[in-house]
């Protein structure tokens, strides 16, 4: 018993961290239909920001994360403009193609500059750990999650209560008719890959110092990611968190009540399994979105 | 003109091994042709039918410990083992064609890439059976009669008989009735199914011919490196073919092969052009570069620029 | 066409060299060199790296070998056996190298052997521990590194004095860590004490909080931990989150405590450590002249010295085939194989000297480390009290 309400402290905590990571793609994937293998080299390069803002910079925690934000958010934006706008009339593949590049050659620019060895991020965080009961936490990741929450939070806002939201939501259901209301569709299209690396910039900032920076930590967090995406319906926000949740714990008990060789199967199994029974994902109302 | 140039580009591979004598470009060539294999049959679906599959790692790997275990465990032949890994990775791609034949897009991909995951799982922790992360030394070069195919040159044509039977294969049945359904199902699968077209059958039929040629392409794999480890199954190697294919020029069946020549080539170009810390990074923007500019990959811009002198 | 001219041209500067010690511009002396330089365990590979271009530079410095200087021609296998293969293929053939060392994990190290065989060219190997790979019979092998059998018979005097009665094991998913498992559990079993979980974890993985938590449950003393620096990190500091409270113990060499005293804090407190080189105090190694100077270099030059404990493998690789080709007088790969066979050198991590291991007939060369043992403490790096003492 005491070890089953561990497992599920554990889990709920994982699960945290995938939603994080799923929610900045399924707005990239799931609204732009971009297949954005690069998105875990977002997801580094904001554990990286943070490790230089901390340990270089010197700067204040809060800080550091806002910092790492914003490189995500300049670079995807780059990104967008200078690849995938003139790509945007080309196929799903084209554009899968040039996302892989821009994956093995951030890589190993990361390699390039911050070398193999990985990076511990400084916290501000106490250590030792929370204890209630049988069941023991780490503060920082009580801080990850409810910030983590918070961010979820705000993004569902912007998505469906700010004006940039409409524009978005309008651009991906039916690009013509929001251009003809006067929707900028190019500037969107920038604005939403900006906002969907910011936020893999963040997770990558805020998990760093968890576990550690290193150049291939993205590789494992995208296909996280993607599976959760998908679990939780493309484009759909709360999905993308009930959807991470549920798979952080399927994996913790599977790996403690199956075999720890078979951890990861255990996540896969269950996409297989919902896809094959609900195939538009766990939580989606609607078939797709754009 | 093309038949001309298709002449010379037979004369040229059937002749290969007699005028490059250097062992090591040989050996790049022999495994362009093993990935040239694995990119006919992706191009099968993702450029046929138009499913991306992102688990075909799953079915070359599948094919490598197949033949390696029958030849090793059971001491079949090669001869009979290569067959038996075809047979036992067409059915693997029956099985999830049949489970994933309603899905489309995104949760096609994501199924495959999770059948992939879950058998890389098997065969890192199924220690009796695939000796798990120690993998499979010592697995046996096929002999033909009292000859031994250990050699590159041997082991070249019979790769080469292999491209060339799977290039054989997808041709037939591209250019086949089937073919037409492959196409039309990738243009409008409604329409599609509303003139008859049973969207499902093809499908499956898609699935299996492909996961066969990757199981013929990872016994080939498995009996020219005479190891197999669960390292078949990394995800690089799927990533590898859908470049290839892609860059190549997907739907068409040159393009899979032109994909497989170039991209086994430039990494091992890269490795004597410039020092180990540069070979990834140019790697990476080559690809962007190339994308960029070819965006519909290289034959299909090849047939354009053509198109457009005879015009 | 050039290549034909190689052989003419090496046999004409050879004679040059015996004619002239002091040698005026020859052909260097190539060696291969195959390491994991980018993807997962790119740091290790890169320490190897660093290591193995220490020992061409002190060699160079030297006056080379028989006056012609070493050249290393590096490849990077990308952690993955086909890129091993190819790297091999391609050293052998395009770079005409005599010898290699690598290649680091035993899948690449498995992978590259056909190759040897094939072409007919010796490697050292530095970090495998896989002890299938001096069992196949393949007579071009000559390891430096101790298999986990080897490494668990290290340990086996101080099971004692450790207290260890219960024992679970916490080990990465690949050869390595299953080899590891297998060998100290055996060594255990044989010693009386009780072992209870083996749990794996993926190469790639980062939470392994399922697995301590269940090795919480089994209630041993000691966790046995097998897998690379930053993995070793990540389960001590959710060993603490969790309040696990064992006594750890890393194999396998690769654990870097200077690592683990940086990022794991108070987390790494009282750990024991196997490994194979101890530069926080070069004078108690066999040779303490020599490791002492190899410290001071890899200090001059930079390098991170939580690299020490990996870097000085090829370090050891280079100098014994440097000492093999020195010894065959010329850099023919088969005359440098019969040469490894007599090698008797000091290196960083001790004597190497080859003994015969294998099918007869076509035996591998196995030379056998020296193993030693360090704990944390204290946020410093000490040699554990049962040893002080002495």
């Amino acid at each position: 018993m005491e070890q089953l309400l561990q497992h599920l402290v554990n889990g709920l905590v994982l699960g945290g961290t995938y939603a994080l990571l799923g929610i900045g793609l399924t707005l990239i994937f799931g609204l732009m239909n971009v297949v954005n293998f690069a998105h875990g080299e977002f997801y580094t390069l904001g554990a990286y920001a943070a490790f230089a803002a901390l340990a270089l910079g010197g700067v204040d925690f809060v800080v550091a994360v806002l910092a790492a934000i914003g490189a995500g958010a300049l670079l995807g934006a780059l990104c967008e403009r200078v690849l995938l706008r003139p790509l945007r009339a080309e196929s799903i593949d084209t554009t899968m193609l040039v996302m892989i590049g821009v994956w093995i050659a951030m890589q190993n620019g990361e390699l390039l500059v911050w070398g193999g060895v990985a990076k511990s991020i400084p916290h501000p965080f106490p250590t030792a750990p929370l204890v209630l009961g049988p069941v023991s936490i780490a503060p920082l990741r009580v801080f990850v999650l409810v910030l983590a929450a918070g961010l979820i939070a705000a993004s569902y806002l912007l998505i469906h209560r700010t004006k940039l939201g409409r524009a978005m939501r309008a651009t991906f259901q039916d690009r013509d008719t929001a251009a003809l209301m006067g929707v900028r569709i190019s500037r969107i299209h920038t604005a939403t890959f900006a906002f969907g690396s910011a936020l893999a910039a963040a997770a990558g900032a805020l998990l760093g110092p968890v576990f550690l920076a290193y150049p291939s930590m993205g590789d494992l967090a995208a296909l996280k990611a993607f599976c959760v995406v998908i679990l939780g319906g493309l484009g759909n926000l709360p999905g993308a968190t009930l959807g991470g949740l549920l798979l952080g714990i399927a994996e913790e008990l599977g790996a403690g009540y199956v075999s720890s060789g078979y951890r990861d199967a255990v996540g896969f199994v269950i996409i297989i399994l919902v896809l094959l029974l609900r195939p538009s994902g766990l939580f989606a109302r609607e078939e797709r979105i754009g | 003109m093309i038949r001309l140039a298709r002449g010379l580009g037979a004369l040229l591979a059937l002749t290969l091994p007699f005028w490059l004598a250097n062992p090591y470009f040989l050996h790049v060539v022999i495994m362009a042709g093993i990935f040239g294999v694995l990119a006919l049959s992706l191009n099968l679906l993702l450029g046929y039918t138009g499913q991306l599959s992102l688990g075909h790692a799953a079915f070359f790997g599948i094919g490598a410990y197949t033949s390696a275990l029958l030849t090793l465990r059971l001491e079949w032949s090669f001869w009979l083992a290569l067959p038996g890994a075809v047979a036992l990775t067409a059915l693997a791609g029956w099985l999830i064609g049949r489970l994933a034949l309603k899905l489309r897009g995104a949760y096609f991909v994501l199924v495959t890439i999770s059948f992939a995951g879950v058998i890389s799982l098997v065969s890192v922790n199924w220690m009796e059976l695939t000796n798990g992360p120690l993998g499979l030394p010592g697995v046996p070069a096929p002999e033909l009669g009292p000859w031994s195919l250990r050699a590159k040159s041997a082991y070249y044509y019979l790769v080469l008989a292999g491209v060339a039977l799977s290039y054989l294969v997808c041709a037939r049945l591209v250019g086949s009735r089937i073919g037409r359904a492959f196409l039309a199902l990738r243009e409008n699968e409604p329409l599609a199914e509303s003139v008859g077209v049973d969207v499902t059958h093809y499908l499956v039929l898609a699935a299996v011919v492909s996961a066969g040629l990757a199981g013929l392409a990872g016994g080939l794999y498995a009996h020219y490196t005479r190891f197999v480890s669960p390292e078949v199954f990394l995800f690089t190697y799927t990533v590898t073919m859908v470049v290839m294919v892609v860059a190549g020029g997907k739907g068409t069946l040159a393009g899979p092969l032109v994909g497989a020549l170039l991209f086994t080539a430039l990494p091992e170009a890269l490795r004597l052009a410039t020092s180990w810390q540069w070979q990834m990074l140019a790697y990476g923007v080559l690809l962007v570069l190339l994308v960029f500019f070819l965006p519909r990959g290289i034959v299909p811009a090849l047939a354009a620029w053509r198109a457009r002198r005879a015009s | 066409m050039l290549n034909r001219w190689v052989p003419v041209v090496l046999v004409v500067l050879l004679a040059g060299a015996l004619l002239t010690p002091a040698g005026f511009a020859q052909a260097p002396v190539k060696i291969g060199v195959i390491q994991p330089l980018s993807g997962p365990v790119a740091a290790s590979g890169n320490y190897v790296r660093m290591g193995a271009e220490i020992a061409r530079d002190w060699i160079n410095a030297r006056g080379g070998i028989g006056g012609r200087k070493v050249e290393l021609v590096i490849e990077d296998n990308k952690s993955d056996p086909k890129e091993a293969a190819s790297a091999a293929e391609k050293l052998i053939v395009r770079d005409r190298v005599p010898a290699i060392m690598g290649a680091w994990g035993s899948s690449m190290t498995l992978a590259a052997m056909p190759k040897l065989e094939e072409y007919g060219v010796p490697m050292v190997v530095e970090t495998s521990s896989a002890a299938s790979i001096t069992k196949r019979g393949n007579p071009w092998i000559f390891r430096i590194s101790p298999p986990s059998e080897m490494e668990a018979l290290g340990l086996e005097r101080y099971v004692a004095k450790l207290g260890v009665k219960r024992a679970d094991f916490l080990a990465v998913n690949t050869d390595w860590g299953r080899g590891a498992v297998g060998a100290f559990g055996d060594m255990l079993k044989k010693k009386g004490a009780a072992v209870g979980a083996a749990e794996f974890m993926d190469q790639a993985a980062t939470d392994m909080n399922a697995q301590i938590t269940k090795i919480k449950a089994t209630g041993g003393d000691t966790l046995f931990l097998t897998t690379a620096v930053e993995q070793i990190t990540l389960v001590m500091k959710q060993a603490q989150e969790q309040r696990l409270g064992r006594k750890i113990i890393t194999t396998g060499g690769s654990s870097s405590p200077t690592q683990l005293i940086k990022q794991a804090g108070a987390a790494a407190e009282g750990s024991y450590h196997i490994l194979f080189f101890m530069p926080w105090f070069p004078e108690a190694m066999p040779d303490g002249k020599l490791a002492k100077a190899f410290v001071d270099e890899w200090n001059k030059r930079g390098h991170p010295f939580e690299g020490l404990t990996e870097g000085f493998r090829g370090h050891d690789g280079i100098a014994t085939i440097a000492e093999a080709i020195k010894a065959a007088r010329k850099d023919e790969p088969k005359a440098i194989r019969d040469a490894l066979w007599k090698v008797s050198l000091m290196g960083v991590n001790g004597p190497i000297r080859f003994e015969k291991d294998g099918p007869a007939g076509k035996e591998s060369g196995q030379s056998k480390p020296s193993i030693f043992v360090v704990q944390i403490k204290d946020g410093k790096v000490a040699l554990p009290d049962f040893l002080a003492q002495k």
